[in-house]
């Protein structure tokens, strides 16, 4: 498994792009990572938690009370336009810093 | 799912009351919404409980929310000598009284016994008091 330290910076912007897909619940944004990469990174539900909730308060995504085909309650969380340009911001700033160190790295 | 509360109840018991009910009621949720899909993905509820409970992480993980740890007041040189001051003050103070008492009424000399007792009070906090001057000097010299 790879150094979660290394993800840690880029959490944020990986949750606000599964939101940004579709409005998606706390399990169902643990799971995808794990199958997106394969079982490489998993993400524990304390982070979770605490970016989600760091997220909420700063205005960039916000939570319902959603319910499924069954019945079950979940708590979703859907973007909002702050948190679309927030994401674009960040997306591009990654973009650039990919370019650095792959520039300095594999050079 | 009462285990799953106490779970998080208990993680989180170091947080300041304000936040704490909150948290725990989010957290708990979260993790119940967790435990049900599982349940549905076909785990034993007892299962499901413990993967969730273990795959939680720690507090540690819980990067970011300033974890209000009890800062505890560390004392400095000059705290010690306010309690030697205080102590010596007190004591003199409690002396005074039971020898007025004790000649007063023309006693035998009994506040001789209590006041010998008394007098470990500060005592005690110049121990203290040198122990600390004794370590840090130890730490400058390091």
């Amino acid at each position: 498994m790879i150094k979660s330290d290394l993800i840690r910076g880029h959490l944020e912007t990986v949750i606000l792009k599964l939101i940004i897909e579709q409005d998606r619940y706390g399990y169902e944004i643990s799971n995808t990572i794990k199958e997106r990469t394969e079982n490489q990174f998993i993400i524990k539900e304390a982070t979770l938690y605490s970016v989600v909730k760091r997220l909420e308060e700063r205005g960039l995504i916000e939570s319902y009370i959603g319910t499924l085909t069954h019945g079950k309650k979940r708590r979703y969380y859907r973007i909002t336009t702050f948190g679309k340009t927030y994401y674009k911001e960040k997306i591009s700033e990654w973009k650039e810093f990919k370019l650095i160190i792959e520039s300095l790295l594999e050079a | 799912m009462k285990r799953i509360r106490n779970f998080v109840k208990n993680t989180f018991k170091n947080y300041p009351k304000e936040e704490r009910e909150k948290l725990i009621k989010s957290v708990t949720e979260m993790l119940t919404e967790k435990v049900e899909d599982l349940v549905e993905n076909g785990y034993l509820l007892e299962d499901a409980i413990n993967k969730t409970v273990t795959e939680f992480g720690s507090i540690e993980d819980f990067e970011d929310i300033k974890i209000h740890k009890k800062r505890f007041r560390i004392k400095n040189l000059s705290h010690y000598k306010n309690d030697i001051l205080f102590s010596i003050v007190s004591v003199i103070i409690i002396i005074g009284i039971l020898a007025y008492v004790n000649l007063y009424f023309k006693q035998v000399i009994w506040f001789v016994i209590p006041s010998l007792a008394l007098l470990f009070w500060p005592l005690s906090m110049i121990y203290k008091y040198l122990n600390r001057k004794g370590s840090e000097k130890e730490n400058r010299d390091d």
